[in-house]
């Protein structure tokens, strides 16, 4: 079958009543989770995973799959576009990847040009959606049939490579973000080895037989790390929210954008694509180049439209590219991308070359419903953004002891232990303390998903070579592969002693 | 503070890396003699993350020198005590939810938890904290328990 005719049945999956439904709560969530400061997209997947689970639960396994990644990507994409909205309204960045777009936006917004921002960063973002689909489709068949052909050697370098990636770009120590790394591999050892069957790291505990759930980790770190920070850290920024007069852009704005949101988005893709770099860095890179391109430099910072069309939809583009090695390759690239790759194991689907052959119906389904949910966006940010930016107003207040009780009960409702709820708790507090003392938690959750498929590739590989560890260096692809994961740790310390030498180059 | 942390956890990496290597040589050896067994992973990680420790704390010493030859203040907390104790309060009663989930049930946990939370956030609306609460903790477990057949703690089992 032709990726055409894959991309039609796609469709007949994602309109189905019931996904269509799911895209649509899923956007919307996402929007809300995009607006709302305190929580991120990572956590606003995390937060939803159990209740998608017990959402879908009635359904035939791979159908509940195919539903509940439609919803958890399109809260993933859907928080892109909501970033945009405080970072505008407010000056106050929703996500880390909206923080360039204050630069220029919340500047627009004072001239009262808040409306035709918003929508070109409506815009940009539905463009950048549909660019960077178009590059998902497209690559999606050659590169998972490159990928199979893969042996346990060049996956496990593969996965090394990719936390490499995540590790070497999180966070401003690289041993602390190596530590995280190695804790995350470490509790994925914990239970039942699958290989042999013998117990390890359980001390007898018959709820540690079956490892640390992936979920509680996730949701603690995340969801109420934040929720911790945010009590704890209390922040006065009960800022203006800028009055919207008019929402549609003026064709002056519209002409103006067109050239940055084209190269935010092909930018953004590839950014997005590469594994430990996501839409943050994107949306930083956008911003750079666009003042470069830009025949009026000296204008950005004071409301100019490039600044924000740009950012934003490389932001986006960045989310779609993302997808890419975790559908084909089953490597995730991000904190988010990691979460959602546990969401689809806890499914019993595992991401990967295999699963355009194995479960055709789940990965075109979900590409199918981004470009829906894409269009859901556009038409919902244009008219509908009065009312998101009315969810800013929410009061902390009553959020913040709710998102408390929604994790407990996601967490409960899939686990049915109160064991896992205490785990939570303290990985909630873990949680706080390591993102306030710069220890990087997304390569932690990354290497608890990538664990136990990296030691099993790792035993798979030495069994083919009879415990020969040379069989990782003799193999030409593994090779390449661990010699660009050494390199992405080891260019930025380079970097960060070139840079030291410059400075002192500048004071002496 | 911060680096009281870096150090703190440095000391406790460590620990946690030894044991965590002790540990991985009690596992048994796979049955079928191959030459990787269950252990060789653990027992890399192990080792991985005591010299990560060992690395950790030689940075921070560093820094510390660094500092103290700067003569850097500390930076102050921005913590206040308010909102320790507003902490303390939420996470206490969440442990208390926890504990007495399985007992008293979801409904009536949730919502003494959600109103205290309200409260401990902020003094005062009383009655909108209420409305909230009643609604979230009812709210959820009709819809999971009833409409989508899920299994919650319903209510008091005495």
């Amino acid at each position: 079958m032709s990726t055409l005719q894959f991309l039609a049945d796609g469709f007949a999956v994602a309109f189905q009543w019931q996904n269509l439904l799911f895209a649509f709560v899923g956007v919307i969530i996402g929007t809300a989770v995009g607006v709302l400061p305190g929580i991120g997209p990572m956590s606003g997947v995390a937060l939803l995973i159990p209740v998608t689970a017990t959402l879908t639960s009635g359904l035939p396994t791979e159908a509940a799959a195919a539903s509940s990644i439609i919803l958890l990507a399109g809260v993933y994409y859907g928080a892109m576009y909501g970033g945009s909205t405080t970072s505008i309204l407010l000056n106050t960045p929703g996500e880390s990847s909206s923080v360039v777009t204050t630069l220029d936006g919340y500047q627009m917004a004072k001239q009262g040009r808040a409306g035709s921002a918003l929508s070109i960063a409506a815009i940009g973002s539905f463009c950048a959606g549909i660019v960077s689909l178009l590059g998902l489709v497209l690559l999606a068949k050659p590169l998972s049939s490159i990928a199979l052909k893969f042996g346990p050697a060049e996956y496990f370098s593969l996965m090394l490579l990719g936390l490499a990636a995540v590790s070497g770009l999180a966070g401003r120590s690289i041993t602390k973000a190596l530590i995280m790394t190695v804790l995350g591999l470490m509790l994925g050892t914990v239970g039942i080895d699958a290989v042999s069957g013998i117990e390890r790291f359980t001390f007898g505990q018959p709820m540690l037989f079956s490892g640390i759930e992936f979920l509680t980790i996730a949701v603690g770190l995340f969801a109420l790390g934040e929720v911790f920070k945010t009590i704890l850290e209390k922040d006065d920024d009960d800022g203006q929210i800028a009055k919207i007069n008019r929402i549609l852009p003026t064709k002056q704005d519209l002409k103006d954008s067109a050239i940055p949101i084209a190269r935010g988005s092909f930018l953004g893709f590839f950014i997005g694509v590469l594994p430990g770099a996501g839409a943050t860095l994107a949306s930083f890179f956008s911003y750079i180049t666009e003042k470069k391109f830009s025949k009026t430099p000296e204008k950005f910072g004071q409301g100019h439209i490039a600044g924000v069309a740009g950012p934003e939809s490389a932001n986006n583009a960045a989310s779609g590219g993302a997808m890419i090695p975790l559908l084909t390759l089953g490597i995730p690239g991000s904190g988010t991308t990691a979460i959602l790759m546990g969401a689809l194991i806890m499914y019993n689907i595992q991401p990967g070359p295999l699963l355009f052959d194995e479960h055709p119906e789940v990965a075109w389904g979900l590409i199918a419903s981004m470009f829906i949910g894409n269009l859901m966006l556009l038409i919902l940010n244009m008219p509908l953004v009065r009312v998101f930016a009315k969810v800013i107003e929410t009061p902390k207040k009553y959020l913040l002891p709710i998102i408390i009780a929604i994790s407990f009960f996601g967490v409960y409702a899939v686990q049915y232990t109160t064991f896992d709820l205490y785990l939570l708790l303290a990985c909630g507090v873990l949680g706080y303390l390591f993102a306030k003392n710069d220890y990087p938690v997304a390569p932690l959750v990354l290497a608890l998903v990538l664990g136990p498929m990296i030691e099993n590739n790792m035993r798979r590989a030495l069994t083919i070579s009879n415990g020969d560890f040379s069989i990782f260096v003799t193999k030409p692809l593994s090779l390449v592969f661990l010699i660009v994961a050494v390199s992405w740790l080891l260019v930025p310390i380079f970097m960060k002693m070139r840079g030291k030498n410059v400075l002192i180059n500048e004071e002496a | 503070m911060s680096q009281t942390f870096d150090k703190m956890t440095s000391i406790v990496l460590f620990i946690i890396g030894i044991l965590f290597i002790a540990q991985a040589t009690q596992i048994s050896d796979s049955a079928y003699g191959s030459a990787v067994g269950p252990k060789t992973f653990p027992l890399a990680l192990g080792i991985v993350l005591v010299l990560l420790s060992l690395r950790l704390f030689y940075e921070t010493w560093r820094q510390a020198v660094k500092a103290r030859l700067a003569k850097g203040p500390e930076t102050p907390s921005k913590t206040s005590s308010i909102e320790i104790k507003k902490f303390l309060l939420l996470f206490v009663s969440a442990l208390a939810y926890v504990f007495f989930l399985e007992i008293v049930g979801y409904v009536i946990t949730t919502f003494i938890f959600l109103l205290i939370g309200f409260q401990t956030m902020e003094r005062g609306k009383i009655i909108s904290s209420v409305i909230i609460s009643v609604a979230f903790s009812v709210g959820i477990y009709y819809l999971f328990s009833v409409i989508l057949g899920g299994s919650l703690p319903s209510f008091p089992t005495f």
